[in-house]
């Protein structure tokens, strides 16, 4: 069973791409008229869709790179990575959650809330470092909580998570009754994920990397990233092979929450500050929208970190470029919903819904 | 005429009523008062008494809405009214609804801020037909109500941009490049403060405006724009920002850049100690406060004005601009930064329906 896994393990999108061939095959003996079309089909079906996304970034960075002046340093490579690196760990979060075929709203939410609090508490005589502390702990609780409700009271994962995330808008402002809230100037310590750099790489890239491996290590290396993949292809056989699948859920949601705190941290070091109205905007969609866009399969036990920092780097190259261009952000948010649909249509056309991956409404 | 001794028992009898009757006079006016000081009142109490007084804001829990809504609260009650609130949680269509439900309950006064010039244009108007008096605060809709109260955004532009100008313009031997940070580019509080600034930045040659772009009132946008912006451009001058919480973000990316204090951070906001922070820290390099207390106070005086007047709801147009005050690390303490409270809450027997 373990080595079925590790075959649909983060390159799974290189498996379907194959199982793919061999449907192809078929459809050609039934439709030998099928032409170049099919070909170029064939052809873009043998890569997974990390891989269409990691090639059309690289042509998108030539272009840039040719046309746009100040596009290729070194330093503005450096800031490209660095600003898709919180939401690169709250992707990674989601990553997991999507792969074992469920989904956390409230990702963004528990990391405002819980840092919004905690940072609210400083000026009152917490020490940073507890603060810290303090932010973890209220994340992980809503996380424990968050699972729980999905996976005991077998809640829908959406509006659970939805729920939670309104519970922590308003909680967390009657709380720290803050529209912002800013990191103290005096704990080098508590900004120094945000805001520190080490051999030049400042350290957001650092966190995002480390968190990235570790994650990967995770998913692909131990037998609980093997059962939250196995969750996410067929949660009925999952349960029939014997793995415990309520408290794999609610560890699921508890990792999400932890990431969150990571990128909480970042955030705060970063920009100075926690402001409860991210919660309000799209930042939550953003975050599914790199997750998507890698080839985490919203069906779930598909892609893996690889999927989340090629959906980061399409995304983060094409935001650099438009600023640059002094293309105005409401035009930046036009291009980045066309990206998700090109995406969603071309993983369509890539790799059709059949009865394994269908589900209810597809 | 008076012989000495005369002018001596006079000044005597003069003093002797003095202390005598001195506070016969005294207590009589403790007990009365004077005539005039009780028909003022009476009048004042008469207008305002018992009146409700609706506040609906875009959102609560923002510094500028909270602070307008605690001083308008404050002097409601004082006054003898009845203040109500509505929070739509910056949802346009709830804010529609809050309207509706408000416009129906018929309070005397509402005092009301719009998201953009058109969302509750109809409802304001229909307001006024029932008899209501609408003040709108800071964002103006394309209709006219009884009161517009707030800062004059063109003006808040022009004097943010000719700071700009003797900074980096023509003589100043700086590099003339300048970023600006729009909020929304649909609310009014962008339109009319970007026309001022480039009205005025376009009459030098020497400035040249390296980005102009939006980051939706959002400190994190604002962050990872200006981080692009610093290292296209890292002969910036001046960043402009139309709000202090979004210019927060990108003062602290061009902080991270290690730049703060060669390019000079601009912003217009409401000064709260939250802004006044941000001076004294080093961030911004000026900023000018639209003085929210002052404008819930000018919105309350408005209110005033329209009870004790004899206009009908939308048959008048008042107008009480807010004087922008320029902040920096000289001033930027005491009054001149409000603290930033809870939310008001409504008064207790404002919420019954009449």
């Amino acid at each position: 069973m373990r080595d079925e896994y590790v075959a649909r393990g983060p390159d799974s999108g290189a498996v379907s791409g194959r199982l793919w061939e061999g449907n192809n095959g078929m459809a050609m003996q039934s439709n030998p008229a099928g032409g170049t079309s099919w070909s170029l089909r064939h052809a873009l079906g043998r890569l997974s869709q990390e891989e269409v996304v990691a090639a059309l970034t690289v042509v998108l960075l030539i272009g840039f790179a040719l046309a746009l002046p100040g596009f290729a340093t070194t330093a503005n490579f450096v800031d490209l990575v660095r600003s898709i690196s919180k939401l690169g760990i709250l992707g990674l979060g989601m990553g997991v959650i999507v792969i074992s075929r469920g989904i956390d709203l409230s990702e963004v939410a528990i990391m405002a809330g819980s840092w919004c609090v905690a940072l609210a508490a400083i000026p009152r005589g917490l020490p940073p470092f507890w603060a810290a502390v303090t932010a973890l702990a209220i994340c992980v609780a809503i996380g424990l909580a968050n699972g729980v409700m999905v996976a005991f009271v077998e809640a829908p994962a959406l509006f659970v998570t939805l729920a939670t995330a309104f519970v922590i808008y308003g909680a967390a402002y009657w709380v720290a009754a803050a529209f912002v809230v800013y990191a103290p100037q005096d704990a080098p310590g508590l900004v120094f994920a945000g805001r520190g750099a080490l051999h030049g790489i400042p350290m957001p890239i650092l966190v995002f990397a480390a968190a990235a491996l570790i994650m990967h290590a995770f998913l692909s290396r131990t037998s609980i990233g093997r059962f939250i993949y196995a969750q996410g292809d067929n949660p009925d056989a999952a349960r029939l092979t014997g793995i415990a699948l309520r408290p794999l859920t609610v560890l699921e949601y508890v990792l999400v929450a932890a990431l969150a705190w990571l990128a909480g941290l970042v955030w705060i070091g970063e920009t100075g500050n926690m402001q409860m109205s991210i919660v309000q905007g799209t930042a939550i969609f953003d975050v599914i929208l790199v997750v998507v866009l890698g080839g985490i399969s919203l069906v779930g036990g598909r892609g893996g970190v690889f999927s989340v920092v090629v959906g980061c780097a399409l995304i983060g190259t094409l935001l650099n470029a438009l600023t640059i261009m002094n293309v105005n952000s409401e035009v930046q948010n036009i291009i980045r919903g066309v990206v998700l649909l090109v995406a969603i249509i071309l993983d369509n056309w890539l790799h059709p819904r059949d009865e394994e991956t269908a589900r209810q409404g597809d | 005429m008076f012989s000495e001794r005369t002018l001596t028992t006079l000044s005597a009898a003069v003093a002797l009523s003095a202390l005598t009757c001195g506070p016969i006079v005294a207590v009589a006016q403790e007990e009365t008062g004077t005539k005039t000081a009780h028909e003022l009142r009476a009048d004042y109490d008469k207008n305002l008494k018992g009146k409700t007084i609706a506040f609906l804001p875009i959102a609560t829990g923002v510094p500028l809405m909270d602070e307008w809504g605690t001083v308008i609260k404050t002097e409601a009650e004082w006054s003898g009214m009845k203040f109500t609130i509505r929070d739509p949680n910056n949802n346009p269509s709830a804010m529609q609804q809050a309207l509706t439900a408000l416009v129906d309950e018929k309070p005397d006064v509402i005092v009301v801020q719009n998201p953009s010039v058109t969302l509750l244009q109809k409802e304001l108007k229909r307001a006024e037909a029932q008899g209501i008096h609408v003040i709108q605060m800071n964002m103006s809709s394309n209709y006219k109500s009884d009161a517009f109260v707030g800062a004059d955004w063109f003006e808040v532009g022009r004097i943010l941009a000719e700071d700009v100008v003797k900074a980096c313009g023509t003589g100043s031997g700086a590099s003339g490049e300048v970023q600006i940070v729009q909020g929304e580019l649909t609310a009014a509080a962008s339109v009319d403060q970007i026309a001022g600034v480039m009205d005025t930045l376009n009459k030098d040659k020497a400035i040249k405006v390296v980005s102009n772009q939006a980051a939706q009132w959002d400190a994190n946008n604002a962050l990872n724009i200006t981080a692009t912006v610093i290292q296209q451009h890292p002969d910036l001058c001046a960043s402009i920002g139309f709000w202090g919480i979004m210019q927060s973000g990108a003062a602290q990316a061009i902080r991270n850049a290690g730049k703060i204090d060669k390019v000079k951070v601009y912003a217009s906001g409401e000064g709260s100690q939250l802004d006044c922070d941000q001076i004294n820290q080093g961030n911004f390099y000026k900023f000018l406060s639209y003085t929210a207390g002052e404008q819930g106070r000018d919105a309350f005086l408005a209110a005033v004005a329209l009870l004790e007047g004899d206009a009908k709801p939308g048959s008048s147009h008042r107008e009480y601009y807010t004087r922008p005050m320029w902040l920096d690390k000289t001033n930027a303490s005491g009054a001149n930064c409000y603290a930033v409270l809870k939310p008001p809450t409504p008064t207790a027997d404002a919420t019954a329906k009449k």
